[in-house]
């Protein structure tokens, strides 16, 4: 009997099918009624405090609460900063989107009127404009009995823009403008009712003159004033690398690596803080205290540390600038003691996300924050480690340290350094550099370990003649990569898994030999 | 010789193009640099502000503007070498540093700001605050008025423009000449020592604000008297007694806001405490208690909850002594008691209380109690209860007690 034009099997199929149908039908029917039932979010009709974490967080600081009227009290000064700062938020994205979303809750009638026609104006225009404040210097003024009017000065904001027209940039502009601004309290919000622009004060910065272990003179790095020269590795553990401070942290095997450098003759470790994993805006103090813990034991077995911000960060937006910029400021200035770190390296590989990310957001991101870590960190020098030789040059007058990468031909180096040094008198840094020993099934003409040790060797040689500073990649082969970091072909993943100068059992590949001069 | 001179031509015609090449380079330098011709730093608000710049250029070059409450990009109108911005009405409207930024190219060629202030020919607007709308009296109670003078664009006017604030008490009326700091002219107004209604009012220029009304409250109660009323002194529990304090006042001889709570605090013989209320009316609250069923001695002092208090008064009452007459019903089941009768042989209101209580063997059965009607009260004692033989009874009422011999009642 064949299954197919077999009478019964069309009747089961109908049978089935309209059974199905039904079933749909029914389950449609039902979900309808129940989204219909659901009636409104009772908790609607109230005026609740709106979460409002990681969002915006410029640098807020309060000069003087002192004025004439009434004593402030830490409550309203807590919501008047946040809806103030809401204002700025509502404002930047109505900017960039031309939408007046928000606005009414954050901006009383008149300015209202005026931001709708600015708004409507900069949408026939086609004009967008990507913007945000980075620092507040607030100072109350006036503080009224009935606690339903203030006014404050915020002294010194620096804005930072992105202009856009018909989607292409025009330019980017920063600026720093004083702003005198009155609010009201109505229905709960503290709403602008005036708002005018006025030139900066000057600024009245008292210079410290910091202790610092180590400086820059010249195009060379000194610790305690003797001349300091680099000879590091970047270090992750065996077992977790890219991703040291999660369950696998483990200090004895930590120790036993700073160990096995320092036994190597080598004086300095480059480490990563990944930007996610430590929660952004609002650092995990555990993850912190980790990487607290691993400064500690380099300080004890006296290797100094680059620490590398921002690992896995891409997105550069100018609306979440702040955000990075509260990250950076906790992580770095409850570092800041440490005298072991040589530097705070922003970004790894940046210019590699100027063409997605647009340049036009990166370079002013770096820029601005190569400010906040050394104002968090003034005794501590700064670095970009940039992908390649020629990207060196790029902020080369705002960071302490020139930091690149080389994995090209070891020919091509001398004349491209070269370059460098006539671009910039300040110290060079070669921040990664090696050769995987990636020669196997999946690459049948790739380096064997012989062709690496070779590598290492010359480069050596070079660094010896030359007397030049350079942290090699990396201490240890590692048994897996993370897909974030080379992409999940296994060819690829497999070459950056055999960098090391220790093979996965642990023993030294012939290279070990070369790690340093 | 002629391989020199070809020497130097070749030399010199070298040189000369490079020089031409670097003089070209300047050129093409200069080519883009603007100068501002505008020289004005200052514009009042709603009148035409035009940027002017002379230069050479590429491109159409374009201004953008940061302002008090928005940015934008102008387009530029060219006339023979110079070049104008427009500013749009709703920046020129409005007051506050301007900042410019002439954009050639993706690139900034030149910054500058200037500066809107108020136009002080347009009319001006008072906007004003009362807060709080209501104080006490005295005592350096005050409320605040706070004044924000603009100009007809809503701008804030400038620094230490003058306010006049005036305000009327009684037959006191008071101008303050105040100058605007901070945008704000403002004044703390202080209660008077008498309680009514401070009106105050401001102007500026030929803008005037409306009548505001801050109402100034008597300020809290001092301490008082209290006395008693009622219509005879037998603890009869039927009449009222009429407690009344004296017009309660503030220190400065207000008399309190109408609805001030008093508590009148009742001691009795035993030390318990009873309580009534009363609300101030024109001064006076006034509490009532209901007469004891006994002879009782209360001791009365009243209070405004945590600010002032009364002196102590005591009232006696006395015992009416009541006649209380009682009979059985032919089984002994059931108790009538009554005609009670009160002081003047009168029979006592409905709704005395009757206590029975009965006992069996000189111990306490239990204790019914039921209230007079009509000077009667009656007791049944339900034989699926009561199944001994003989009870004993005391009869308590109006603070007299009576107690019957052994009694037997029926059994069926």
């Amino acid at each position: 009997m064949s299954l197919i034009n077999n009478r019964n099997s069309y009747r089961a199929f109908l049978l089935i099918s309209f059974i199905a149908l039904n079933i749909l039908v029914l389950f449609g029917i039902s979900s309808i009624l129940a989204y219909l039932n659901e009636g409104a979010d009772r908790s609607t009709m109230l005026h609740l405090d709106k979460v409002s974490a990681n969002t915006y967080l410029p640098k807020v600081t309060w000069k003087s609460l002192e004025n004439p009227g009434r004593e402030m009290e830490k409550q309203t000064l807590a919501t008047l900063e946040k809806h103030y700062l809401f204002s700025w938020y509502i404002k930047n994205n109505a900017l960039k989107n031309n939408t007046d979303k928000g606005i009414d809750d954050y901006f009383t009638e008149n300015p209202r009127k005026t931001l709708d026609t600015i708004i409507k104006n900069n949408k026939a225009k086609k004009i967008s404009i990507e913007s945000t404040t980075l620092t507040h210097n607030p100072k109350l003024e006036f503080y009224s009995e009935d606690g339903q009017l203030v006014v404050f000065t915020d002294e010194n904001v620096v804005e930072f823009q992105n202009i856009y027209q018909d989607k292409k940039l025009i330019t980017s502009v920063k600026d720093t403008a004083t702003y005198k601004v009155l609010m009201l309290l109505e229905d709960g919000f503290w709403r602008i009712r005036h708002c005018e622009r006025m030139a900066k004060v000057a600024d009245s910065l008292k210079v410290n003159s910091i202790e610092k272990v180590f400086t820059v003179k010249g195009n060379q790095i000194l610790k305690n004033n003797k001349p300091f020269v680099i000879k590091g590795i970047n270090y992750y553990p065996k077992n977790s690398a890219w991703d040291m401070y999660g369950d696998l942290f483990n200090l004895d095997t930590i120790a036993a690596d700073f160990d096995i450098i320092t036994n190597a003759k080598l004086n300095t470790i480059r480490i990563f803080v990944p930007y996610e994993d430590f929660g952004k805006a609002e650092v995990i103090i555990e993850k912190l205290e980790k990487l607290k813990q691993v400064l500690t034991l380099a300080e004890t077995k006296k290797l100094a540390v680059i620490v590398t911000l921002f690992d896995f960060y891409g997105d550069y937006s100018v609306a979440n600038w702040t955000l990075t910029q509260r990250h950076a400021e906790t992580v770095v200035s409850s570092c800041k003691d440490f005298d072991n770190i040589i530097a705070w390296d922003i970004k790894n590989e940046p210019d590699l996300d100027f063409e997605s990310r647009g340049i036009q957001n990166v370079k002013p991101w770096l820029s601005e924050m190569i400010e906040v870590v050394k104002k968090a960190a003034p005794n501590h020098l700064t670095t970009i480690g940039y992908s390649n030789i020629k990207a060196g040059e790029i902020l080369k007058d705002e960071v302490d340290l020139v930091s690149y990468h080389y994995y090209e031909h070891i020919s091509l180096f001398e004349d491209k350094l070269a370059v460098l040094e006539k671009a910039t008198n300040k110290p060079l840094v070669m921040q990664e550099f090696g050769m995987s020993s990636n020669k196997g099934f999946w690459s049948w003409f790739g380096n064997s370990k012989e062709d690496q040790a070779t590598y290492h060797k010359k480069m050596q040689e070079l660094f010896k003649e030359k007397q030049l500073a350079f942290v090699s990649w990396t201490l240890y082969d590692f048994p897996k990569v993370p897909n974030g970091v080379a992409g999940k072909w296994p060819w690829i993943k497999n070459k950056q898994k055999q960098f090391g100068f220790i093979d996965v059992e642990g023993r030294q590949k012939p290279s070990f030999l070369y790690i340093t001069y | 010789m002629i391989k020199r001179k070809l020497y130097i031509i070749i030399l010199v015609s070298i040189a000369l193009v490079l020089l031409s090449v670097t003089l070209l380079d300047e050129k093409s330098t200069s080519k883009n640099t603007f100068s501002c011709l505008t020289n004005q730093e200052s514009f009042a608000a709603g009148k035409p502000i035009t940027i002017e710049f002379k230069g050479n250029y590429e491109n159409k070059p374009q201004l953008f503007i940061i302002h008090s409450l928005g940015r934008t990009l102008l387009d530029g109108v060219l006339k023979n070498d110079t070049i104008q911005f427009n500013l749009p009405k709703n920046y020129t409207n409005k007051t506050g540093l301007v900042s410019w930024f002439l954009i050639e190219n993706n690139e900034e060629k030149a910054k500058g700001n200037f500066q809107i202030v108020p136009n002080d020919k347009t009319k001006t607007n008072l906007e004003s605050y009362l807060g709080p709308p209501s104080t006490l009296a005295g005592d350096n109670h005050f409320v605040m008025f706070v004044t924000i003078p603009t100009d007809d664009f809503d701008n804030p006017k400038l620094e230490n423009t003058n306010v006049a604030i005036k305000h009327q008490f009684l037959n006191a009326i008071a101008t303050d000449n105040k100058k605007t700091k901070d945008f704000i002219a403002w004044k703390n107004i202080y209660a008077p020592t008498k309680s009514g209604i401070v009106l105050i009012s401001a102007s500026c220029n030929e803008a005037l604000t409306k009548e505001f009304d801050a109402v100034i409250y008597p300020s809290i109660a001092t301490d008082f008297t209290i006395s008693y009323k009622r219509n005879h002194e037998f603890a009869d529990g039927n009449q009222i007694t009429k407690l009344t304090t004296s017009t309660l006042k503030d220190k400065f001889g207000n008399t309190v806001s109408d609805g001030t709570m008093v508590t009148f605090i009742i001691k009795n013989k035993e030390n318990a405490i009873l309580k009534t209320f009363g609300t101030t009316i024109e001064g006076i609250a006034t509490g009532q208690i209901l007469h004891p069923e006994k002879e009782e001695n209360y001791t009365i002092k009243a209070f405004v909850n945590g600010i002032s208090k009364s002196n102590s008064i005591e009232i006696a009452y006395k015992s009416i002594n009541p006649t209380v007459e009682f009979s059985f019903s032919k089984d002994n089941r059931t108790i009538i008691v009554g005609p009670i009768k009160s002081f003047m042989n009168q029979i006592v209101p409905d709704g005395i209380k009757v206590n029975l209580n009965i006992y069996h063997k000189d111990k306490l059965v239990e204790t019914i109690t039921e209230n007079s009607n009509k000077g009667k009260a009656e007791f049944y004692l339900s034989p699926e209860f009561y199944k001994e033989k003989s009870y004993r009874f005391e009869i308590e009422t109006l603070g007299k007690t009576i107690k019957t011999k052994e009694i037997n009642v029926v059994n069926q």
